[in-house]
Order: structure tokens, then sequence, then C-alpha cells
């Protein structure tokens, strides 16, 4: 099964989609696959990486780095050298963070356009796996009117959402802690 | 009266079209420098572009919408939720976030049904009978 999750910042999120990962696993006695999708830039963002591997110690979860073009961990190793079977539970947190790789590239261009492109790899994923747990970030709900570049972030990452959340079987908000179950 | 809400990008219009069999000559939408409103459209998109054309009119919207109660008892009104994000520094969009919550806080107790939409999906926060 497919689940999207989405909600406020530090509400509970990750936690809980890692619960449904985990699970998921066990009851179907899958790999439990973590997608790191986070690239790290400086310290700050290394020491955010090794809290949050020290966070899910001890759950199972094996790493697979894919920061950009997510289809492409389902032909790919894990951080272990193993290679990863795209029938297993796959955790991806988060479609924030991959589309930010996605659409402000590394090597410092940018990709505006990357929307439509992105639908289709993340709607493909969902399909080739069956198992994975879409964790993103609900920000729309500012009253700042922001510029160009952070409209057209949010106004993507709410297009991807609408789509997994069309794609996925199941879609739940988490605020602190607790759910609402849309479908 | 049915109100939607929720925030920007979330799919409100396309919600209101699919669940409620609405065509875009049904909908007005508010423009943020006109305080007047449609009352023969069916639907009121945009509402928060009216708020924002009440603040820079300096009216309260609110009052402006009671003055037109008795026409709206058929509608389906749209608006964004503006209120959860990081308090504005231009002091227009910060009267604005004040203003749209006043007036989405009457339009609620007036309404018979109020829908959040969240990602594209409807979730009923207020349905009468």
């Amino acid at each position: 099964m497919n689940i999207f999750i989405s909600g406020g910042c530090k509400n509970g999120k990750s936690y809980h989609a890692q619960e449904l990962a985990r699970d998921m696993a066990r009851e179907k006695n899958l790999p439990l696959y973590y997608l790191a999708t986070m690239i790290p830039h400086d310290h700050e963002d290394d020491a955010r990486i090794a809290r949050h591997l020290s966070e899910r110690e001890g759950w199972g979860f094996e790493t697979v780095e894919q920061g950009v073009e997510i289809c492409r961990a389902l032909t790919g190793k894990t951080t272990g050298e193993k290679p990863v079977d795209p029938s297993g539970v796959f955790l991806l947190d988060s479609v924030t963070a991959l589309l930010s790789n996605e659409m402000f590239r590394a090597d410092g261009t940018m990709d505006l356009e990357c929307g439509q492109r992105l639908a289709a790899e993340l709607t493909e994923f969902a399909k080739r796996t069956g198992n994975t747990i879409f964790v993103s970030d609900y920000i729309y709900s500012d009253a700042n009117r922001f510029d160009e570049f952070t409209e057209t972030y949010r106004s993507t990452l709410a297009m991807l959402d609408r789509t997994l959340a069309r794609v996925c079987d199941q879609v739940i908000e988490v605020t602190y802690g607790f759910t609402y179950t849309y479908k | 009266m049915i109100v939607i809400f929720g925030g920007a990008y979330q799919g409100k219009l396309d919600y209101a079209k699919e669940k409620f069999n609405i065509c875009n000559d049904d909908v007005f939408t508010c423009a943020d420098n006109q305080t007047a409103i449609d009352t023969t459209a069916r639907v009121i998109y945009g509402l928060e572009n009216f708020t924002f054309a009440c603040v820079k009119a300096g009216l309260e919207a609110r009052d402006e919408l009671a003055a037109l109660r008795g026409q709206l008892e058929d509608k389906i009104i749209i608006c964004a939720d503006i209120s959860q994000g990081i308090v504005p520094l231009d002091a227009d969009q910060r009267a604005w976030r004040e203003m749209n919550g006043r007036c989405m806080l009457w339009l609620g107790r007036e309404a018979d049904r109020v829908i959040r939409v969240f990602c594209g999906l409807g979730q009923d926060i207020r349905q009468e009978g």
C-alpha cells in the first residue's frame, strides 16, 4: 500500500511514517528502506543527518541515498552495498527535500520547470514499489506574498502533493502526533 | 451556504467543480483591487482577494458580506487559509491576515457546511443536519 503523509513542521510526521513503514515491512516480511533525500551542504546538514541516523537506529532501515532522479534508487544499492529490492517497503522523507534538490540544483543552476517530470517520476515510483510512504510538508497557509522562486517552489510542491494524494491508497495529515485520514 | 477553505494551491476550486457540478461560468473570481462581489454567480472564488481589497479600501470584509447575507444562501464561497504562517512584515498583509480571519470566523458560523481541502481531498469540518 502506498501512503502519503503531510502536515506542519515538527508535528510528528516522520515518526508516524517510520512506524507505518516498519509495521508494513514486518507484516509482509519485506526489506525496509529509508530513502535519504538530503544532500548535505554544510556542517549543519551533516549534524542533522547524523541526528536522523541515530533516530532511526534499531528500526531496521537500510539507507539508500538518492537526492535526485528518485527512480534510480530502485536499481541502486544501499549504503551497505546491497542491491535494492524494488518490492521492498520504502520511506521517502521528504518530497520537500527532493523537490528542493531538483529545482535548486547542487551546481547552482535552477530547474523551475521540473514539476511535471517529478510528478511522473513519483507516480512511477509508487507504482513500481507499491509499498512506499511519501512524506511532504504542508507550507501553504502563509499570508506572505513571496518572491517568484519561493512561490514557484510552493505551487510545484503542492502539485506534487496533490498528485501523490491521488495516486496513493491512503492520505494522512499529522497534527502534533494526531492523525486525520482523508482516504 | 457552503464554505470551502484550505491552503494555497490545494485544489479548492477543482474540488468544488467536481463535487458540486460547477462549470467555469458559475464562478466569480474576486480581485484584490475590487470590493464588489457578483452575487449572481453560484460560486464566489478567491475570497482572500476580496478581503485584501477591503483592507486597501478601509472596509471591514465581514460587514460587507453580512450586508449581502440574504443573497449568499445558495452560494459556495471559496477562500484560502492564510492564517498559519509567519506574521508578515508588511502592514497591509498583516491587516489582511486578520481581516480574512474575522471574515472566515463569521462565514463559518453562518454556513450550512464547511469543508477544508487538503492536497485535493476534502474534510467536512461542519455539516448541519
